[in-house]
């Protein structure tokens, strides 16, 4: 695919992204760009930038140096308002303490659609409760958000952020703290919605079989992007993440599948040698 | 912790209070809000019948009115109540606001240091003119609480991750300094002065006349219906700043624009009934309890209950001991301190 091309096809691009703070580089020179309709997923080590990568997208901090683009518009210089009615962010950290139902947590998602003054209308309400019913909690909808388990904080979130009816959906670490259950259901009603997203992931298997393309950062560099198949290679994974692994092909679905070896200071693989 | 959120599941089924109709809870506030206000006017020193109360107020005149009856009621009482009315919603929704913005549910104007701030501004004004009470006092007060507020926001405005954390924190401390230095003013003034004053810090609705309910009326009312427009940025801010941030809030700005209205309310309150302290804390977290905040309705029940409460520590402030007044301000801090103490001890045992 050609650079022009690419460019005419791409949500969101960013270029040249720089961001540090308290004098430490967390942001180094990133770039890339997101094709509409696809799934990112990223991926990196602890500490490697991730989370600043998506903070920096969803404007919650401006980068030092770089421009973001959402469909070829500088997204410091859209509305904050019009930037929330195209993306929508399921973020891991939950409030507490506060009785807030489940049906007024997903409502929320309306915030952007919404003038001060304005009341919920019917249509409102029964986008609120299709919502619900995709993630599967209609019989949740008076209960506490707070009292639910962490898979069904997760999926109420989501329905907020589907209320929202953005274009692009950015979730961090959507899946850490939850059973594998609900790692697959969370990430399946994701890809569900049919819609560009972009998550960050740390189990490596996972990301391979949900995502179209991934962007691996260590350091707060990105160094390497491409297809699953491209970018999950034994050598980026004893490079970027220091683990000696097997890759095979899932029996399902054809994607790499990745298995570490354990104790590999007595191991004979190949692979098994400690670099230091 | 999962016995804990167990725990916490059965409080509220045993309490039967998760299906209770919104028109029930609507019907019964609104009628302990009649009942407490007729009770308002019967109860007081001058004993006044429920009979005598509905002659005066109701739509049926009566021939044989007292006029002294009819003095008490409309002159002292009635004014007084509504007073109690308006101070006891604008703390609780005041409170609200704080907790809601700031995420943390022990907040309170009064544990924030704005009452405080608003109390020395009052002090500060009779110190240097002299005169008790007059139409700079709210201005006074709502400088003070300002000053308060400014110095919250730029201690703990500084780094944007702990804001929350460190505004607590801070009012706590900025709340005893301002009382340090209140204390000081007062020990340098006039003692006459200085009982009026000390009656005034601890609360009291004997100020209350028809002519001086108008400003609180406006200011309260005015507050309350810029919160109800605002409410999904209210809730939004529950879920964090980064997903406030997501939704459009401009959060900052938006949590600077809440803690300027509660400062407002505050300042009005306290200029005009001294420091009552505690209902702010205490109301919204009883109301939450049985409805979801997010909602009008939940916004409008924890001014009317606060209201309700306010009217009951009124009656019970001019009823407790005979021929005297006791301060409202005292009642409230001590059924607040017990509320504070259980809730401190209830949330021990629940998942952080």
């Amino acid at each position: 695919m050609s650079q022009h091309s690419k460019a005419a096809t791409s949500l969101l691009t960013a270029e040249h992204l720089r961001w540090r703070t308290d004098g430490t580089l967390i942001l180094d020179d990133i770039t890339f760009a997101i094709t509409q309709g696809s799934f990112t997923g990223i991926l990196g080590p602890n500490g490697a930038g991730k989370s600043s990568l998506l903070r920096c997208l969803y404007r919650f901090v401006k980068p030092e140096q770089g421009v973001i683009t959402f469909e070829q518009d500088d997204i410091w210089q859209l509305n904050a308002n019009d930037y929330a009615k195209n993306v929508a962010v399921v973020l891991q950290e939950t409030p507490s303490h506060f009785n807030l139902t489940v049906h007024d947590v997903v409502a929320l998602g309306l915030i952007p659609h919404k003038g001060i003054f304005s009341r919920a209308s019917s249509t409102d309400n029964e986008k609120i409760e299709q919502a619900i019913e995709q993630v599967g909690l209609t019989h949740k909808t008076k209960q506490n958000f707070e009292n639910l388990s962490g898979g069904e904080k997760q999926r109420v979130l989501i329905a907020r952020a589907i209320v929202q009816s953005p274009r692009l959906l950015i979730m961090d670490e959507p899946t850490s703290h939850l059973d594998v259950r609900y790692q697959i259901q969370v990430m399946e009603l994701a890809k569900s919605l049919d819609i560009t997203v972009i998550a960050s992931f740390h189990d490596l298997n996972l990301a391979s079989a949900m995502c179209d393309n991934l962007l691996v950062l260590d350091q707060g560099k990105l160094v390497c992007q491409g297809t699953p198949q491209e970018v999950l290679t034994k050598e980026m994974l004893s490079d970027v993440f220091g683990v000696c692994a097997h890759i095979s092909e899932h029996h399902q679905h054809k994607v790499p599948h990745i298995s570490y070896y354990y104790g590999y200071l007595t191991s004979e693989h190949e692979h098994g040698e400690i670099h230091d | 912790m999962i016995k804990s959120k167990q725990t916490n599941n059965n409080r509220i089924s045993w309490l039967g209070i998760k299906h209770i109709n919104q028109t029930v809870i609507t019907i019964t506030a609104l009628l302990t809000c009649l009942v407490s206000f007729f009770c308002a006017l019967s109860f007081g020193a001058a004993d006044i019948s429920f009979i005598d109360v509905w002659h005066s107020v109701g739509p049926a005149k009566a021939e044989n009115d007292i006029g002294y009856i009819q003095r008490i009621i409309w002159d002292l009482r009635m004014p007084r109540a509504i007073l109690a009315l308006l101070a006891g919603s604008g703390l609780a929704v005041s409170g609200l606001i704080l907790q809601t913005v700031t995420r943390n549910p022990l907040a309170d104007p009064y544990l924030f240091g704005i009452s405080s701030g608003a109390s020395l501004g009052v002090v500060i004004l009779i110190a240097f003119t002299g005169g008790i009470f007059t139409v700079l006092t709210p201005i006074a007060a709502f400088i003070g609480s300002l000053v308060a507020m400014m110095m919250l926001m730029l201690i703990a405005g500084r780094r944007q991750s702990q804001q929350v954390e460190s505004m607590l924190l801070a009012g706590v401390a900025l709340s005893f300094l301002f009382s340090s230095l209140t204390s000081l003013l007062l020990y340098h003034t006039d003692p006459q002065a200085v009982t009026a004053v000390l009656f005034w810090t601890m609360g009291s609705f004997s100020r209350a006349q028809w002519e001086n309910l108008l400003f609180p009326t406006i200011v309260i009312t005015a507050c309350i219906t810029f919160m109800l427009a605002y409410r999904r940025q209210l809730n939004a801010m529950l879920l964090g700043d980064e997903s406030a941030t997501t939704l459009g809030i401009k959060v900052n700005r938006f949590r600077l624009v809440m803690l300027l209205l509660s400062s407002l309310i505050t300042a009005t309150l306290v200029s005009m009934c001294g420091g009552i302290g505690f209902v702010g804390l205490m109301i919204p977290h009883i109301v939450r309890f049985f409805v979801s905040q997010g909602t009008v309705f939940g916004i409008l029940l924890t001014a009317l209950v606060g209201g309700i409460f306010m009217v009951w520590v009124d009656i019970l402030s001019r009823t407790v001991l005979v021929n005297q007044e006791l301060p409202v301000g005292v009642i409230t801090a001590a059924t607040g301190s017990l509320f504070f103490l259980t809730l401190l001890y209830f949330r021990k045992n629940r998942p952080s």
